[in-house]
């Protein structure tokens, strides 16, 4: 541009004679329908919900001030000690209230696998088999591990229930509950299949019932088979996807577990039809504070204990999910991450080898993880070193715990799990509302007359 | 491994014995952890803890007054001193009696059993002289359990392997999600029986009802009555010579035989259509295939 030049004005970057833009009908949902015209299925995908949701960003903590007295952030002791099923024989006591949930191999590799339960044990808390069996390296290199009963029962064998520090029934899970677990026939190997009895690569779609009981009656004389096979040692936990928690909690209560696990809508898969993931469950701050309802309008409060998992990213979530209710926490979708699950990494082409840009990878179900973490090809699972994985599964959870600890201190507590709704305040009408806390600023909670008798 | 005996193996301490049995298939450090472990390494069925015991050395046990867990602690104890036939009287339909056994043992239980009937064992010979309630013998790895009588629904779900046999007739679902060993019912068998099975034989000397085979992986189901209808994915196949011959011996075995022959069963298979569907979308396709 010359001296004195008046500068050229920009031409509008927008159409000014369009109308509008469809709300309902916006070009991701057009797209969408027009691959499942041409596919005639459901479309199916690994992580977790896409869809914004009432979460733990609309929560915030009241720490203290004058009306509460702080707990030195970096000195004073706050306990983060955690027990699961305080009735058993041998209840399962954790050094942090944060564990891993199951996750099966197959859905992951063996490297990903071990990595977690050696991050696991370092951080003094435990692991869970996931479906598919037990896989003996796993086991070893848990300290505290949880066997699951799953509805397909695969590789179920009970010689390796009675190494486990616990029993975990998967009556659900929250991002598509009500329906059975996916493995696509990428993942299903000789060793997977020969593992599932099943044959070798088939798109593997687990039952959605459990085979030998139907409903909480039944459930209850399983529990007690179980609690007999194992000597009445070890806790036995039900998990239950998020759906109609206070009644469904209330059932499993009087099923007499030692502890209910509930998965919110927020949490993740390694394969699901998108829109199950999408459209079912319910958000967890919801689900926690009816599942503790729940647990105490029965008395049981201290005698079962309430496990909570779903999009749990940080210490703040962690002390938000404990503060409104829960015992534990279990983790899924942020421990891969810790694998490296959508990572950048020197040996991987996310764009050509699996058609999206890390940080935007949901193809779990493809068996082609770039990173090695969701797959069992020998090539890709090189890429993940396990000593390294296992050092970040570590320090992550460590963080987890530091972070939570940090909350619990600034509102003036010395045992994480003394946390509680009262030291929540919601920042939108509708956390308010499920999370049972008041709006901020106000002594408002949403759906509730007198917020004195909540 | 499979050189270790048991003798060897009580000398060890746990630690040895767990790398003794393969739980332990690598050093801790490195790279060294791509070893694989073995799939097809030879499962032991006894493990160390599980006692040794003398068929010959008998016992009874009164279960009348006693709770499910005093009848199964009494169990272990007196496998613990070796008695290896364990008759148990007046069961009286307990729940989850005689579960979780995982050696040899001649168990022989006279009178009826509730839910969960010796469920989830490896290794021992069952006897029932009576009923048997629902899901009866299930997760079963090994071993031989024989019912004299009815059994109720979900009999043998995910069983894995043994010999579970009903003389008389079953509820609905047998053999849901079954993944090997052979199921035998005397009689007839409900609804979907065979649901989502994955391996191994179900052998129904009578009538089968609706659904049989219902979405099943694999294995197969003989039917010596008529089939009230066929489940998803299930289809009917030629009845071989070889499996004439399995049939006829493993019907004899248990005193089932029809004195006509095995030429009138039906065999069912899985149609196999639903082992895969189209998971891949185009561009993962482009990108995988």
């Amino acid at each position: 541009m010359a001296d004195g030049d008046l500068p050229q004005k920009k031409p509008l970057n927008r159409d000014v004679n369009r109308i509008g833009d469809s709300f309902i009908f916006p070009p991701r949902v057009m797209d969408d329908i027009h691959i499942k015209s041409e596919l005639g299925r459901y479309r199916m995908r690994g992580f977790s919900l896409f869809k914004k949701i009432p979460h733990w960003d609309d929560l915030t903590f009241l720490p203290g001030t004058l009306t509460r007295f702080v707990i030195e952030g970096y000195r004073e002791k706050c306990e983060t000690k955690t027990v699961i099923g305080p009735r058993a024989k041998k209840p399962l006591e954790l050094d942090i209230p944060v564990y891993i949930t199951g996750m099966s191999f197959g859905a992951l590799s063996y490297e990903a696998k071990t990595a977690l339960a050696r991050g696991a044990t370092m951080a003094g808390t435990a692991t869970c088999s996931g479906e598919g069996g037990m896989i003996p390296d796993e086991r070893r290199f848990s300290s505290k591990w949880f066997y699951q009963c799953i509805q397909s029962r695969y590789g179920f064998n009970p010689n390796h229930l009675v190494l486990a520090d616990g029993c975990e029934f998967f009556i659900g899970q929250g991002c598509k509950v009500g329906l059975g677990g996916h493995l696509m026939g990428q993942k299903v190997t000789d060793q997977v299949a020969e593992m599932r009895s099943l044959p070798a690569g088939i798109d593997q779609r687990s039952p959605a019932r459990h085979p030998d009981w139907l409903g909480p009656d039944d459930l209850a004389l399983k529990i007690q088979e179980i609690r007999e096979a194992t000597d009445w040692q070890i806790p036995i936990q039900l998990k239950l996807g998020a759906a109609r928690v206070y009644d469904d909690v209330r059932m499993a209560v009087k099923c007499d577990p030692d502890s209910i696990y509930i998965d919110g809508m927020e949490g993740g898969t390694g394969a699901g039809p998108h829109l199950a993931t999408e459209d079912t469950g319910v958000p967890g701050m919801a689900a926690i504070r009816q599942a503790r309802k729940a647990i105490d309008d029965l008395g049981k409060r201290g005698e079962i204990s309430l496990v909570y998992a779903g999009g749990i990213r940080n210490g703040a979530d962690v002390a938000k999910a404990i503060a409104l209710g829960a015992d534990a926490i279990a983790i899924g979708h942020s421990a891969m991450m810790a694998l490296n699950c959508n990572k950048d990494i020197p040996e991987a082409n996310y764009p050509e080898e699996i058609g999206a840009e890390p940080g935007y990878c949901y193809h779990c179900h493809t068996g082609r993880c770039p990173v090695g973490v969701a797959t069992q090809d020998p090539k890709l699972r090189e890429r993940l070193d396990p000593d390294e994985a296992a050092e970040r599964v570590y320090n992550f959870l460590h963080t987890l715990t530091i972070e939570a600890q940090l909350f619990a201190r600034a509102c003036g507590k010395t045992y994480l799990h003394s946390l509680e709704p009262e030291d929540l305040a919601a920042l939108t009408m509708e956390a308010s509302a499920m999370a049972g806390v008041p709006l901020a600023g106000t002594n408002h909670t949403v759906g509730v007359e007198d917020y004195h008798h909540l | 491994m499979a050189s270790v005996t048991d003798e060897e193996l009580k000398q060890m301490t746990q630690e040895e014995r767990v790398t003794a049995l393969g739980m332990r298939t690598e050093a801790l450090t490195g790279k060294s952890l791509y070893v694989e472990f073995d799939p097809d390494a030879e499962e032991r069925f006894t493990y160390p803890w599980a006692p040794d015991v003398d068929f010959n050395k008998r016992t009874e046990l009164d279960t009348d007054k006693m709770t499910t867990t005093e009848v199964n602690s009494s169990i272990r104890e007196l496998m613990r001193e070796g008695y290896g036939t364990i008759v148990l009287k007046n069961p009286r339909g307990k729940h989850s009696l005689g579960v979780g056994i995982l050696s040899r043992l001649n168990l022989i239980i006279e009178g009826s059993t509730g839910y969960f009937g010796v469920g989830l064992i490896d290794g021992p010979n069952v006897r029932i002289s009576g009923r048997v309630g629902w899901s009866c013998a299930e997760n079963m790895m090994s071993g031989t359990v024989v019912i004299e009588k009815n059994a109720g629904s979900t009999f043998g779900a995910a069983i894995r392997g043994g010999d579970l046999v009903c003389k008389g007739s079953v509820g609905s679902r047998t053999g849901i999600d079954m993944k090997g060993g052979t199921i035998i019912v005397g009689g007839d068998t409900g609804a979907l029986s065979g649901f989502m099975m994955q391996r191994g034989r179900m052998v129904v000397c009578g009538n089968a009802g609706k659904n049989l085979g219902d979405s099943m992986y694999d294995g197969t189901i003989f039917v010596g009555g008529e089939i009230k209808s066929l489940g998803v994915d299930a289809v009917t196949a030629e009845l071989t010579d070889l499996d004439k011959a399995w049939l006829t011996r493993k019907l004899k075995q248990y005193g089932l035989l029809p004195d006509k022959g095995v030429d009138h069963f039906t065999k069912v298979v899985a149609g196999k259509q639903l082992w895969n569907y189209d998971n891949l979308e185009p561009n993962e396709k482009k990108l995988i295939l």
